[in-house]
């Protein structure tokens, strides 16, 4: 067919003016029909869509104008003016509004660089917290059945206090998903960790074990393989895009064989994409069949031992409190006469929309959590986007008496009030609109930082819609929020008192801005009390005792055969000279592996088997190794006492809580075997440097869970490396297949402080930017106050005033106001910080230094801002200043 | 002179019409100067050097009749005012006096 292309055609419909479209058509179309027979079929579409490209241009899409005569073109004096009136009265004042707005802006550059700069500040801050708000409202949220998606959890009472655990009973989700109807599906989830090898690599990598419905319960993408069968064979494995690319170089992996822990192989069934930041899986980059799952002999497969989690997939329209009542007391009936007590035994349903942000236990409820943190910022983001606003507020209303005359003008020719508000709303929106161009550029400068700073992968989509309707939104709402005073104020000017010259007086324009002021320090304060309360309880918990050497000393997993040739090892390590001590041991020091209740000893109570004792276990030379201290007896020594396989270390809070008199030689039993104390150490931090110390029991090997890891305290008369390549010379002789992973004690004990010390940061990080801020508002309205003020000064310096007491005289009534939201916003702070130290047991009061402290630097930061431009107007020469007129 | 002032490309325009008056419209005015000049020429510049020059009022124009090749669509027929006709002598008077004025040795 010999036709023009398409589009073009829709193209010249859409844009060209309706009186022309027919014979601009018509004029095309002869052309190319011409061009057809004399350059041939292409050259003729290619010159059509040029052509049609080419009356793309503004007199040709020009609407008919109601002056036009059809027909002829109107004669030119005519439509110069018919040209001119057409256009609206509204589109003239806009253009009137914006050039008298832009030359406001370039006769006070410094004033318009503040506004601008504290704007877009405020803007970039609020910003960036708002993604990462949105970013934990979405964390395991984008399921495509999230709202049907829930985890079952367990509830009991332990020596009165109800406690809440998310790991349950191997048999409890096929019995959830037989027997309930409600209950559409259900899948187990264990995470695990092996050595996997393909070829040549060799990757230590944590996954897990889940049933064949975990992929269709959480929907994550599948880049190869079919969902319903990948985990359904016995010997399949999922393998993540990364780990497929570590492995085979390639993610094409479908078939690949994959060996774990040089044992078993399994072959890729499929390959996962890897999975976003945002959900809890996050970690695991291997899923493995649950058929292949082996029950390790500390564990067993009845309801008695919780170590596996459960979700469930709800039915459509099925409400869960109906379901949560029915499978209450599921566990309790298969328990009963298993242990002892199961009167209060419950296992409940906790949605998915909740893991994330609602997963603090307190008093048997899944209540809080994150979602503190979430409101807290977006408090913070709001208030530093209106201080923000306040500022421009403040910095608008004072300078308002330069404006004062042009409203009165425009007011005497006839401006409406809502015309006025009109325009110095899109005035400050206008502003607002630069403020937001420059704000976004700080946003994309700063985002790499704030994401190491939060570690989160935050971005900004700049191919979205969404994002551009929320950007112009979130501006056009700042500049309302911050040109709506100042507006309203501004329009209220009466003009005959503006046009006569009786300006309101400083003290009157001022009053109305103080509790903006006020406002500004206020939020300052508490964000000031906020920071050093933090610093001080992360000091505070730093410098706690830890009760061992963190210095030194290593762990590593006994991998392979390790745990068989351990005795060896130990020798060899010390012979090596890499190690001075090495004990074998139940985990590391630095972290609880396994918690042990139900322990009795002489005299204990029935209660008592509901006390919870942190386990720790080790074979010989624990207090060499780890540097603890021992305060009776001896420790366990397997090596010279060979029943000391079954004796017990104490630690103080052990003792106590136990009430033993002579705790040596005395017998407990736990673990369905009794035990022997031969020696106390002192308390150490086992857990959270945050909490106080629980009782402690470190046995010896003879428990049911292997002491499957090594603690080695290195040669201090060696350098780190030289010692950890001597360790794993020996490692790699007794363990060649394996990597040999270690780490460190005094790391993994750093990590402890690393939410703290993030929230600690970005506390700091907001109060500085807030302090920014204000500084930047208050420097504006120092310098303006002072500007008011040329003519008294002036005039005060002739009579004889010193250049202190000007000084005074400017920044007194700043002092005063922060004074006053000192009084506010003390009590504020403190209260707030009462209610988060609640959450740390071993906890700081806070002092009178910290309110010292924060009345001092927010004194000295106003002084210094407001001070610079009260020096500069009290040193002006009195003849200048008196002259200016 | 303001506002008869001609650019070029307006002249060469303004002449096409000229040659093709009577049937003078987009498309043949298009053919008529690619022919004339040998190049080609955008359909969207000639019109809007016609809108010019019906706006200096060198032009005026008319609807006029269809024709099969145009597929019933109707075409705006333009032609020369007095106006534009006094403009090109104008410009061709100029033009034969700056001839009349180069020196004959310049050529030999």
């Amino acid at each position: 067919m010999k036709t023009p292309p398409r589009w073009a055609r829709y193209l010249l419909h859409w844009f060209s003016a309706p009186h022309r479209v027919d014979e601009l058509e018509g004029d095309l179309d002869e052309l190319f029909q011409q061009r057809v027979e004399q350059l041939g079929i292409r050259k003729a579409r290619r010159r059509y869509v040029k052509d049609v490209l080419s009356l793309m241009r503004p007199s040709l899409i020009k609407r008919q104008q109601p002056g036009w005569r059809s027909g002829a073109y109107a004669q030119p004096e005519s439509l110069g003016r018919t040209g001119r009136t057409t256009l609206s009265l509204g589109s003239i004042m806009i253009q009137n509004y914006v050039k008298i707005a832009w030359r406001n802006l370039m006769r006070a550059k410094g004033y318009a660089s503040i506004n601008i700069a504290g704007l877009a500040v405020g803007m970039a801050a609020s910003a960036l917290i708002f993604l990462w708000i949105q970013s934990e409202l979405n964390y395991d949220r984008f399921y495509s059945k999230t709202d049907r998606l829930f985890q079952v959890y367990n509830r009991d009472i332990f020596s009165g206090n109800a406690q809440v655990w998310g790991t349950t009973p191997k048999p409890l989700a096929p019995e959830l998903k037989q027997n309930y109807p409600d209950i559409e599906d259900a899948t187990r989830f264990r995470p695990t960790s092996f050595l996997l090898t393909a070829a040549d690599k060799k990757l230590n990598s944590e996954g897990a074990y889940a049933d064949p419905s975990f992929l269709s319960l959480f929907d994550f993408s599948l880049l190869a393989g079919n969902r319903e069968k990948v985990l359904s064979g016995n010997n399949g494995i999922v393998i993540t895009k990364t780990l497929a690319e570590k492995l085979f170089g390639t993610t094409d992996a479908l078939g690949k064989v994959v060996q774990l822990d040089h044992k078993d192989s399994f072959s890729v069934t499929g390959v996962l994409d890897d999975l976003p930041n945002n959900t809890q899986f996050n970690g695991v980059s291997f899923l493995l069949p649950w058929t292949a799952f082996v029950t390790p002999s500390w564990d067993s497969d009845g309801w008695a031992s919780n170590n596996n989690y459960t979700y469930v997939l709800l039915k459509d329209r099925v409400n869960p409190d109906v379901v949560n009542e029915k499978i209450k007391r599921l566990t309790a009936t298969h328990l009963k006469g298993e242990i002892n007590d199961v009167s209060n035994r419950q296992i409940f349903l906790h949605p998915a929309s909740k893991w994330h942000l609602y997963s603090k236990q307190d008093n048997g409820q899944l209540t809080e959590g994150k979602i503190v943190t979430v409101r807290l910022f977006g408090i913070i983001a709001a208030f530093i986007l209106l201080i923000a606003a306040v500022n421009f507020i403040n910095l608008s209303t004072a300078r308002s008496e330069k404006r004062a005359k042009e409203v009165g003008v425009r007011k005497v020719a006839g401006a409406q009030k809502s015309a006025l508000i009109f325009q110095f709303i899109s005035e400050s929106v206008m502003l607002a609109f630069l403020s937001g161009i420059l704000a976004l550029l700080l946003i994309v400068l700063c985002i790499p930082t704030f994401n190491d700073l939060t570690d989160k992968q935050l971005t900004l989509s700049f191919g979205s819609v969404n994002f551009w309707v929320a950007a112009i939104g979130f501006v056009l709402f700042t500049g309302l929020l911050a040109g709506s005073y100042p507006a309203f104020f501004l329009a209220n000017f009466q003009p005959v008192k503006v046009m006569k010259g009786i300006s309101q007086s400083v003290h009157a324009v001022f009053s109305p801005r103080k509790g903006l002021v006020i406002a500004q320090f206020t939020f300052a304060i508490v964000l000031i009390i906020a920071t050093l309360v933090i610093k001080h309880q992360i000091n505070y918990a730093q410098n706690r005792e830890s009760g061992y050497d963190r210095n030194n000393l290593v762990f590593t997993y006994l991998t392979g055969d390790l745990q068989e040739h351990y005795g060896s090892l130990q020798q060899e390590l010390i012979q090596s000279g890499a190690a001075v001590a090495v004990s074998q041991s139940l985990g590391p020091i630095t972290s609880i592996n396994s918690r042990q209740w139900g322990l009795s000893w002489p005299g204990s109570t029935k209660a008592d088997k509901d006390v919870e004792f942190d386990r720790f276990g080790a074979d010989a030379d624990f207090l060499k190794t780890t540097g603890t201290k021992l305060l009776a007896g001896r420790e366990i020594d397997i090596r010279t006492y060979p029943t000391d396989s079954s004796a017990v270390l104490l630690n103080e809070t052990a003792v106590k809580t136990m009430h033993l008199k002579k705790p040596v030689g005395t017998s407990i039993s736990f673990d369905s075997r009794d035990w022997h104390v031969v020696g106390v150490v002192k308390d150490f931090i086992f857990a959270s440097p945050y909490e106080a110390v629980n009782p402690v029991v470190v046995h010896g090997p003879k428990g049911s869970v292997p002491l499957a890891w090594a603690s080695i305290r290195l040669n201090p008369a060696n350098t780190t490396a030289k010692n950890l390549e001597l360790a794993e010379s020996v490692f790699k002789k007794y363990n060649p297949g394996y990597p040999f992973d270690y780490s460190f004690a005094d790391e993994s004990y750093k990590a402890k402080f690393a939410d703290e010390q993030r929230t600690g940061l970005l506390t700091s990080l907001f109060t500085g930017l807030t302090i920014f801020i204000s500084c930047l508002g208050l420097f504006g309205l120092a310098a303006y106050t002072a500007q008011q003020r040329t003519k008294e000064i002036g005039v005060r310096k002739v009579l004889g005033a010193s250049v202190p007491s000007i000084i005074q005289l400017l920044t007194k009534d700043f002092i005063q106001l922060l004074g006053i939201a000192f009084v506010i916003g003390a009590p504020i702070g403190w209260y707030a910080m009462e209610k988060w130290l609640q959450d740390y047991n071993y906890r700081i009061a806070i002092g009178a230094g910290v309110f010292i402290l924060t009345l001092c630097s927010s004194l000295l930061i106003v002084v210094l801002t407001v001070s610079f431009q009260a020096i500069k107007a009290a040193l002006m020469n009195p003849v200048t200043s008196l002259r200016s007129e | 002179m303001k506002g008869t002032y001609l650019g070029e490309f307006e002249e060469v325009v303004l002449l096409a019409v000229a040659i093709r008056s009577g049937d003078a419209y987009g498309a043949t005015v298009v053919t008529e100067i690619e022919q004339q000049m040998n190049r080609s020429v955008n359909l969207g510049a000639v019109h809007s050097a016609l809108n010019r020059l019906g706006e200096k009022g060198l032009v005026t124009s008319e609807l006029g009749g269809m024709t099969a090749e145009r597929g019933g669509r109707r075409k705006r027929l333009y032609s020369v005012t007095a106006a534009g006709r006094r403009a090109l002598q104008e410009i061709r008077q100029v033009r034969n006096q700056m001839w009349e004025s180069i020196p004959t040795t310049v050529w030999t």
